[in-house]
């Protein structure tokens, strides 16, 4: 199918990219949601590394795309083909000016109420809650533990491995297997 | 470059990635390629899902396990009511949880010595009803923390529950204490 008819799901990011840039306002919301849908988690991780924090995170990416859409509207990314590379520069300088991301989003937030990061695009909604409670008990005590400790409490993999009595090889061999089952488990539906 | 069926950064890695257990030269470069491969951002997008679906998750108080006093700040700093039992090997309490509470904690307190694992069951009128398997973590000595969800406890009639430790090391199996809970039913404020 040409790019031109596709929808937005089915193009290449260099194309979703071309049509916000260059179509009218207000005509490119599935575009806008189908960007958030693609890059949102990538610059969710990169906050997650850079930032130490997941509610931080979560504030670095809503801001970022609302950044990169506010650019290509303005006709201000110069190579739309490089669309990631333009995300993960400004994830980069963003991240540099984390204390500016609240004032920075309030005031983007207020321009642009109907933007997709307000919308929650249906790839970026949370799993189903009972299901992933279900496959986290389904893991082993010391599998589970290693993953509440880095993704809920957010302890470092050291501090982890020091509470634990065990290296710190050990703590990212357990929180592979663990990452792993849980996924095979939430996203496919297999036991661990 | 998008590259139908790239492997070059493994979902293993992706989870050293946001938890900085990379070098900074192999996380700048997962990020170049992260950023400009649909396959691996679909990959990250997976990884992404999960990690954000555990919080809602143990904030249900539906997983429960053993944990730490990281888990149980974490819990408390988001304002999940916790009803924390500290327990001295035979020990006889009032096993008193309010309709509001959400987490139950079982502190349970014993002489481990040097066993590498410990066994609880639980047993609920002479039937063995949970058993789980943990390790003591060196950051509280002399205690394993377990977390139930209070929802659990309230829906049983009044009954006693019986927590039994079970001290395993190398070849060597010994019980190790005991503590009775005396659930009366649920209390109302």
């Amino acid at each position: 199918m040409p790019e031109t008819n596709a929808t937005a799901d089915a193009i290449s990011d260099e194309a979703l990219a071309r049509r916000i840039a260059d179509g009218p306002a207000g005509s490119t919301d599935a575009e806008e949601a189908e960007l958030y849908r693609r890059f949102a988690p990538r610059v969710r991780l990169y906050g997650r590394r850079h930032l130490r924090d997941g509610a931080a995170a979560d504030d670095l990416a809503q801001d970022v795309l609302l950044r990169t859409i506010e650019r290509l509207r303005a006709g201000e990314v110069r190579r739309p083909e490089e669309i990631g590379s333009f995300i993960l520069g400004t994830s980069r300088m963003t991240a540099h000016g984390e204390r500016r991301i609240t004032r920075r989003r309030e005031a983007l937030a207020a321009r642009f109420v109907e933007m997709p990061g307000n919308t929650s695009p249906a790839s970026t909604a949370t799993l189903d809650t009972p299901r992933v409670a279900s496959c986290l008990r389904a893991l082993t005590e010391r599998d589970r533990l290693v993953v509440l400790l880095t993704y809920y409490a957010e302890r470092e993999a050291p501090r982890i491995a020091e509470d634990l009595g065990i290296s710190p090889g050990a703590v990212r061999a357990i929180r592979h297997r663990a990452m792993a089952r849980l996924r095979e488990c939430v996203l496919r539906g297999h036991q661990p | 470059m998008t590259t139908p069926g790239c492997g070059q950064i493994s979902f293993a890695a992706l989870t050293d990635y946001p938890v900085g257990e990379l070098p900074g030269t192999d996380a700048t470069a997962i990020e170049d390629h992260l950023f400009s491969c649909a396959e691996c951002g679909t990959r990250a997008a997976e990884l992404d899902q999960l990690v954000r679906a555990i919080g809602p998750a143990v904030r249900s108080a539906e997983v429960g396990g053993f944990v730490t006093d990281a888990v149980l700040n974490r819990l408390a700093r988001e304002g999940v009511r916790t009803r924390t039992f500290a327990l001295s090997p035979g020990a006889v309490v009032p096993c008193a949880v309010w309709e509001d509470d959400e987490v139950m904690a079982l502190r349970l307190r014993a002489e481990f010595g040097v066993a590498s694992e410990i066994t609880m069951s639980q047993r609920v009128a002479g039937n063995e009803v949970l058993r789980a398997t943990g390790h003591i973590a060196s950051s509280s000595p002399g205690e394993l923390v377990y977390a139930l969800p209070a929802a659990w406890v309230r829906q049983l009639p009044a009954v006693e529950i019986e927590v039994l430790l079970t001290a395993h090391g190398g070849d060597d199996e010994r019980p190790l204490a005991r503590y009775t809970l005396v659930h009366e039913g649920s209390l109302r404020r």
